[in-house]
């Protein structure tokens, strides 16, 4: 190019601010490329949010850790700086069953051994989710090779993960591919005999996955969720002070430092595109907005099937994005609690929990609160994972009487297809996510329910709640399918094949168009990793065109 | 002083004859010992009630080898296949579609019913009476799925390679393979992809929307696995339908004359023309070791016989924790044995039939009843069959596999008599322990799976003369296949390929030299294929080559 730019003139242009996305705006700022962020809601953060519950109540919206992060963007992008405060809680987690017993785990793996019936084989699953997750790690920062044509690059990626790969060991190597496909059941079951322990450890296989413990792949996702990060057996558990929107907040103020400028309540509409090439976004004002590269931080579906035009993106692959699968299994429950409830194994000690409370008594349990969505319902006894962050972080309740607690629950399985109530078995006529009008304060109750079971006495406590079903997680925060993971992150959507295949490389359907959010390698999580990864992929597009 | 043989094969199922007949086709002094009166392992007929003759376990061939077919001259040997035209799935009486006509305009049954038949036209007008974009998605999908069993195909002659191992040549067979991937166009490569990852129900879901149509077409992808419709890793096997060779027509398939053990006739009488000897009654007691290799094997009867090299066709369970002597292999590697999932899926009730069973959908004898009848009506109800395996029970409304096998060889029943093949899933071998065990359990089973199909075929109960039940733990008993897996072990994801059945083991090889595995539970899998026993003999004479 020559001449002078134009003042409007945008290196990359991104679409939303979830946290991969100011991710990716960070790098490519602190790059000199001049990059504008767009985002619909009136706060950056996506699902990395902090919402007002009541009045001087604030709860994590969504995702309620932040210990995936990686440390890299942390350091990179000197978010310590820019405010952001971590609280890493000595217990990981907190796992009472119903029946009154309780295991906890440690963020000191010997610690927790020592207090497990089954200590040899805690340590023995610990060792190997760290091995793996090694490997998961190398393969999570590098770039799905380009199989259609590959260049020197990949070559050099592929020597590089090779050299990862032989660095397992013989054993290691051959375990990881036996590993990666397994049933998270199994794997357990290899290392630990205690049911109890099983379930609590299987948790991550399945957390945000409309898969039971029993389905394929799942091992590949806790292997994932502990890559990258000291999570080990028992998983991080990192509380971002002022909740996970307090992140975001510091990855924001990242971003603008190096002169990336966030526009917020600026909803993208359509991507504009010509003979193949993306050239800009509309935006729902019908403002035009052009750039060298555009950047989506939204889920691949909406992507492709809302912003990008259909003409453009041809019936095939038009095809293969609707078939995306984005099964939302999730719903949200946050609640305001007059006071601090009482666990029945844990009665008078709060510091057991300030981690991750993890209600997942068994395998057989969580396989059965799973097969429940299978048929359009919600488990009668759903698996939570609830946090209660007030406990290390008194600023989230600060405008509040004293004594109150803000509690976060992850609640699974709750379909975003439900069946109709009335309807016939197997009819599926009624289904669809019109279903939860009018049931989500049920699903609300069932939830509460399952904790009175291990914190009899907590439902009176409850002052303020609220209910996020899967319809409700598409409509607040964009999710397709309400899928808190961009997309299902299966064995059918993973590495070179996530989202699609040929559009793994960050480079997605048109020339100059990108996907950086979740729905890209290596997934979902508040890891930042597509973020990371994308930026160096459209940085080298951008130095290479200019 | 023993008797001295080239190579020893434990065991005359399928594998282990086709094993031994190319053995001794390449001058081998060979032996199979069968521990049975019969040979066939699961391949086997037998005549379970006077008159009446049933393929007992294994029940249709589909996926046997085409080189086998043709090096062993099988035909000569009395291999005769005799086609199976067709699925018919009954559906729940109102839940089907308006029926179509006969010539005279008169409705043809009541139309809760779906009849695929392999004449593409007959079956694409009875899917528009389904669904119109069905009809679309049928016409698009049939070729992809051919294409990609012409892609992958190759890979059943492959001997896996050791991705450990920093030895490059196992890999040049893969490297042929990852060409032909890369001359695929991209959509094709993402259908693979899918067909290796997801679940059979997602796969068929992105193309129809026929309910029926999909329950029927992924029990294909649950048949011999603990696994449900919607797990993933299911989509696979959807392929192997499309593999299926008969004579080079591809997707046909069907069943033996004279019943499975037809085929495992004709292959022994193929080992016998070779020079192999084989003796029926003659159970392996243990194989004999000495400075880490196998020496021989000694008979249940004490009697001993040496050789250069002896075959596994059993189990790999059976080979290194029965016929081993403890601590003849590593800890390591017989930690890996006792980790190998077998988790049998399925049983079988043969019945001996007065008259031909009416369908209310259908009534009469026809054509409907000549191919394979799918009790699989809804999707919900195949998923449903399998959450009850998953907690210990029997399925209660199971999904069903009939044939009726005298429609297309009448020779296996009394004149006018017929027989009914039933495969049911899901009957896992680990009942929960409340219901007491399978030998309590048989009988109630039985009566679950008449019931079933009386749902669609009212008359059923009372055209029953005779009634053989298999559960799992019959079928381990008789045949010896651990806990009753039909495939020797899962054929799930992490149990395929170069993890099949040991990581690091799978080609065919074992710690124990001279020892090789030639069954099931080597790549490629399961079913009537023969595929494993004829890559281990070739390694093996490879193996004898470059020692001599």
């Amino acid at each position: 190019m020559s001449g002078p730019r134009p003042e409007t003139y945008w290196d990359a242009v991104i679409i939303g601010a979830g946290h991969n996305a100011l991710v990716t705006a960070a790098y490519l700022g602190a790059a000199g490329r001049r990059t504008l962020v767009l985002e619909r809601r009136e706060r950056v953060g996506g699902a990395a949010d902090t919402v007002q519950l009541a009045r001087g109540i604030r709860a994590p919206g969504l995702a309620h850790t932040v210990g995936r992060l990686r440390p890299s963007i942390q350091k990179d992008l000197g978010l310590a700086r820019h405010g952001l405060s971590l609280v890493s809680p000595d217990v990981r987690v907190f796992a009472p069953s119903p029946g009154g017993g309780a295991l906890t785990l440690w963020a000191d793996a010997k610690k927790t051994a020592a207090g497990l019936g089954d200590g040899h084989g805690y340590l023995q699953f610990d060792k190997r989710v760290r091995q793996l997750g090694r490997f998961l790690d190398d393969l999570g920062r590098s770039t799905p090779p380009d199989i259609k044509a590959p260049g020197f690059g990949d070559a050099m990626a592929g020597l590089k993960l090779g050299r990862s790969f032989k660095g397992l060991g013989r054993d290691g190597s051959r375990t990881v591919l036996r590993v990666l496909p397994m049933a998270i059941a199994d794997l357990v079951a290899e290392s630990v005999e205690d049911d109890a322990l099983r379930g609590a450890l299987a948790w991550r296989g399945v957390r945000f996955g409309n898969v039971g413990p029993w389905s394929a792949g799942t091992a590949a996702m806790l292997l994932l969720d502990g890559a990258g990060n000291d999570g080990g057996a028992a998983g991080e558990t990192v509380f971002a002070r002022g909740g996970p929107g307090a992140l975001a907040v510091a990855l924001a103020s990242a971003a603008q430092a190096v002169g990336v400028e966030i526009r917020t309540s600026a909803p993208v509409v359509h991507i504009t595109s010509r003979d193949g090439r993306a050239t800009g976004v509309v935006l729902e004002g019908g403002e035009e907005i052009q750039a060298r590269a555009i950047v989506s931080g939204a889920d691949p579906k909406r992507t492709l099937l809302d912003l990008v035009d259909p003409v453009e993106l041809g019936p095939s692959l038009g095809w293969r994005a609707g078939n995306i699968r984005t099964p939302g299994v999730v719903a949200k429950v946050n609640i305001a609690l007059k006071k601090l409830p009482v666990f029945k194994a844990a009665p008078g000690d709060e510091s057991l929990l300030r981690g991750r409370i993890v209600v997942a008594p068994g395998i057989d349990a969580m396989e059965r609160a799973f097969d429940a969505t299978k048929y359009g319902r919600w488990s009668e006894q759903p698996i939570l994972e609830a946090t209660i962050p007030s406990l290390t972080d008194p600023s989230l309740v600060e405008g509040a009487k004293a004594g109150t607690h803000v509690m976060s629950v992850i609640a699974q399985y709750a379909p975003y297809d439900l069946a109709d109530p009335g309807g016939a078995a197997g009819d599926t006529a009624l289904r669809g996510p019109g279903g939860w009008d009018g049931r989500r304060e049920d699903l609300g109750d069932t939830v509460v329910a399952a904790l009175e079971a291990v914190a009899p006495g907590i439902a009176k406590l409850v002052s303020h709640r609220q209910v996020l079903t899967p319809v409700d997680l598409e409509q607040q925060y964009s999710l397709s399918g309400g899928h808190p993971l961009h997309a299902e992150q299966g064995l059918d959507q993973f590495f070179v094949w996530r989202p699609l295949l040929g559009h793994a490389r960050y480079r997605i359907a048109l020339e100059r168009l990108y996907l950086c959010g979740s729905g890209a390698h290596p997934g979902g999580g508040i890891t930042g990793g597509p973020g990371q990864n994308a930026a160096r992929e459209i940085l080298k597009d951008l130095s290479r065109r200019s | 002083m023993p008797q001295r043989y080239d190579a020893i094969v434990i065991g005359g199922g399928h594998n282990g004859l086709v094993s031994a007949a190319y053995l001794a086709r390449a001058g081998l002094k060979t032996v199979v010992l069968e521990r049975r009166h019969v040979l066939g392992g699961a391949a086997v007929t037998e005549e379970i009630f006077p008159g009446f003759r049933f393929s007992v376990f294994s029940y249709v061939v589909s996926l046997l080898r085409p080189e086998i077919i043709r090096e062993l001259d099988l035909p000569r040997h009395g291999l005769d296949i005799l086609p199976l035209d067709g699925t018919f799935t009954p559906v729940y009486q109102g839940t089907g579609r308006t029926p179509p006509k006969d010539g005279n305009g008169n409705p043809i049954g009541t139309g809760d019913y779906l009849w695929r038949v392999n004449d593409h036209g007959r079956t694409v007008r009875e899917l528009r009476r389904w669904s119109k974009l069905d009809v679309e998605a049928y016409e698009e999908y049939g070729p992809l799925m051919v294409d990609m069993a012409r892609f992958i195909k190759p890979i059943l002659a492959i001997v896996p390679p050791d991705p450990a191992s920093i030895d490059p040549r196992p890999l040049l067979p893969l490297a042929g393979l990852l060409r032909s991937f890369q001359k695929l166009t991209e959509r094709q490569q993402a259908v693979f992809v899918q067909l290796m990852t997801m679940s059979a129900y997602d796969f068929l879901d992105q193309w129809f929307e026929t309910d029926p149509l999909k329950a029927t077409m992924s029990a294909s992808g649950i048949i011999g696995t603990f696994q449900g419709v919607r797990s993933p890793g299911t989509a696979y096997v959807l392929l192997h339908h499309y593999m299926g060779e008969i004579d080079g027509a591809f997707r046909a398939w069907g069943i033996p004359k004279g019943g499975t053990g037809g085929i495992s006739n004709a292959i022994a009488s193929a080992a016998r023309a070779n020079g192999a000897e084989i003796r029926t009654e003659a159970p392996v007691a243990r194989i004999s070791t000495g400075r880490g290799r196998a020496t021989g094997v000694v008979l249940e009867s004490g009697e001993e016989l040496e050789a250069s090299a002896v075959l596994s066709s059993l189990d790999v369970r059976r080979t290194f924790l029965d016929l081993l002597e403890p601590g003849t292999v590593d800890d390591e590697f017989e930690a890996e044995v006792r980790r190998f999932k077998f988790r049998g899926s399925s049983g079988k009730v043969n019945m001996a039939l007065d008259a031909l069973p009416n369908f209310t959908a259908l009534p009469g004898e026809g054509e409907h009843l000549r191919g394979a009848i799918s009790i699989s009506p809804a999707v919900d109800d195949m998923e449903r069959a399998y959450d009850d395996a998953k907690y210990g029970r029997f399925s209660e409304r199971p999904y069903i596999d009939i044939i009726i096998p005298t429609l297309v060889d009448p020779s296996m029943a009394p004149p006018g008599k017929h027989i009914m093949s039933c495969f049911v899933q899901y009957a896992p071998y680990n009942l929960d322990p409340s219901l007491g065990g399978w030998d309590s359990q048989r009988e109630a089973f039985g009566d679950a799976v008449v019931k079933r199909i009386a749902e669609f075929a009212p008359d059923l109960p009372s055209k029953i003369l005779h009634r053989n039940v298999q559960t799992p733990l019959d079928i381990e008993r008789t045949t010896g296949l651990s806990e009753g897996n039909i495939f020797q072990g899962e054929l799930s994801l992490e149990q395929l390929f170069f993890s099949r059945p040991v990581p690091g083991w799978a080609r065919f090889k074992t710690p124990i030299r001279d020892l090789w595995l030639s069954g099931s539970s080597t790549h490629p899998g399961g079913g009537i294929m023969g595929a494993n026993g004829r890559i281990a003999a070739l390694e093996v004479l490879r193996s004898m080559r470059k020692k001599a």
